[in-house]
């Protein structure tokens, strides 16, 4: 732990405990260390968990299940899948360099916790449904900014590399 | 509409005119164009004549922002004219003589045009005026004053149509401009009381070749502050977005997936530099009402030339060396 300094340290802690107790996620770990060949502008600890839930679906993937679901009559169970969180303080100031710089260093898909495969490894039969193609590493970057006030209170925001069609439109 | 005369694209090239700093086109075929082939909405700026008390509907000119004027520009599909220094500049040389007759010659035959549409379109108003009251003549007999009405009106008529072929004698003379035609006086002399006061929205004959660079406003003339929100325009543009200035929703551009007339904006964008250093609030902030307003958050910035290979030096530069990010409320 001695890799970050303490401010930041403590920054991913208080994201971490919100994740955790606030927002009932199953489990949150952190990279001890920058990814390797990470760019030295990441001085900070990122997290990664799995959700209770499923928390971002894309529209054109929404379109694919209605259409899989259609054809096969049965709702398609919807799998949390393990996200990056990205602990930043409101009052910072990071320039595109820096987002660039994280996702270019980051992986589609998290680590798996421990010896678990990672999140969308298991290719079952039929693994290239369109709907599927959405999940695993096939998946776009995506990060969940978590926003520290001086409050504690913890705000998140997707932030995705690329232009990516916004949930509602 | 009036894009059917318009010439082939490619060999349109729009005029965008500067006047005190600002970035203007005043031709309605030029505002299409620009509009359907190359996705530059800009915005409608004039009043209309009809209703100059609202602005909820305004008409011609359209105002482009300094880096839309820049893409036009480096796309070549436009030029800058800066149009005082132009125009004084034309007006003032005797070389340019022709184009004025010719200019002069268009606007005579716009004002006979309006002239002849008017008179027709009362023709037609009497017309039906004649027709209702012969309708009702049995019944009611002491409608009188209208007849005088049309009296009064059918003497403009026959003036009209005695200007009729003294106008159709002068419309060769538009085309071979070259020749000084002599146009017979007779007619002009007791014409110009009748003739209707039209405001032509471009002095296009007068403009109909560009400026000499001397007299034209250089690209590069567009303020270093755009820089970075011009980087991402070209990014967004060269991927078929359309765009339109964003303040509506808090961000320097809206960008939508085609035409602003048949779709919603997807994303409030704004550019920034490389590393300029972003406060969190104004990402979450922005974030945050676009979500409120069904929309995503795009920023973006170029990466500098030097950091990215300096060799390929193609015309390749579509912003690929932009990156861009989203951001959505997570709902969480």
């Amino acid at each position: 732990m001695a890799f970050y300094p303490d401010h930041l340290d403590s920054l991913a802690k208080v994201v971490s405990h919100n994740l955790a107790y606030q927002h009932d996620w199953k489990w949150v770990e952190r990279l001890s260390a920058p990814p390797p060949g990470a760019s030295p502008l990441i001085k900070r600890p990122l997290l990664y968990g799995l959700p209770p839930k499923r928390l971002y679906v894309h529209p054109d993937e929404q379109i694919d299940l209605i259409k899989a679901e259609k054809a096969r009559g049965e709702p398609i169970l919807q799998e949390p899948e393990v996200e990056w969180v990205l602990p930043l303080h409101l009052s910072e100031k990071w320039s595109p360099a820096q987002f660039a710089d994280v996702f270019d260093a980051i992986d589609a898909v998290p680590p798996g916790r421990g010896g678990e495969a990672p999140d969308g490894a298991d290719p079952g039969p039929g693994s290239d449904a369109p709907w599927r193609l959405w999940r695993g590493p096939k998946r776009g970057k995506r990060i969940l900014m978590a926003t520290v006030q001086d409050d504690s209170t913890v705000t998140y925001y997707w932030i995705f590399d690329g232009v990516v069609k916004p949930r509602q439109n | 509409m009036a894009a059917a005369s318009a010439p082939p694209a490619a060999e349109r090239l729009v005029r965008i005119s500067r006047i005190a700093g600002r970035y203007l086109v005043f031709d309605i075929d030029d505002v299409v164009y620009i509009r359907r082939c190359h996705g530059v909405c800009a915005v409608l700026t004039g009043t209309m004549p009809q209703n100059p008390t609202q602005n909820l509907f305004l008409g011609l000119p359209v105002e482009l922002q300094a880096e839309e004027a820049k893409l036009l520009v480096d796309m070549g599909v436009a030029y800058v004219a800066d149009e005082l220094a132009d125009h004084l500049a034309r007006l003032s040389d005797p070389a340019f003589e022709p184009a004025r007759r010719t200019y002069r010659e268009h606007l005579r035959q716009l004002r006979k045009t309006a002239q002849q549409a008017f008179e027709e379109e009362k023709a037609r108003v009497a017309a039906l005026h004649a027709d209702k009251r012969g309708g009702k003549k049995n019944k009611e007999s002491k409608k009188k004053q209208p007849a005088g009405v049309e009296a009064a009106s059918a003497e403009p008529e026959s003036s009209a149509a005695a200007s009729g072929p003294a106008a159709q004698a002068e419309t060769p003379s538009l085309f071979d401009d070259d020749v000084p035609p002599p146009p017979p006086p007779q007619p002009q002399k007791q014409k110009p009381s009748i003739l209707p006061g039209v405001t032509p929205s471009t002095s296009f004959p007068l403009t109909a070749t560009p400026p000499s660079p001397a007299s034209s406003a250089p690209a590069d003339s567009i303020p270093a502050s755009v820089a970075p929100s011009y980087a991402l325009l070209t990014y967004l543009n060269s991927r078929g977005y359309y765009t339109t200035p964003g303040l509506r929703f808090g961000g320097r551009l809206s960008v939508y997936p085609g035409d602003p007339f048949r779709y919603h904006a997807h994303y409030l964008a704004n550019g920034y530099g490389w590393d300029e250093p972003v406060p969190m609030l104004d990402v979450v902030t922005s974030g945050r009402l676009g979500t409120a307003v069904k929309k995503g958050f795009l920023f973006g910035a170029e990466r500098p030339k030097a950091a990215a290979e300096e060799g390929e030096e193609g015309g390749k530069d579509k912003g690929e060396n932009v990156r861009v990010f989203c951001v959505e409320w997570a709902g969480m």
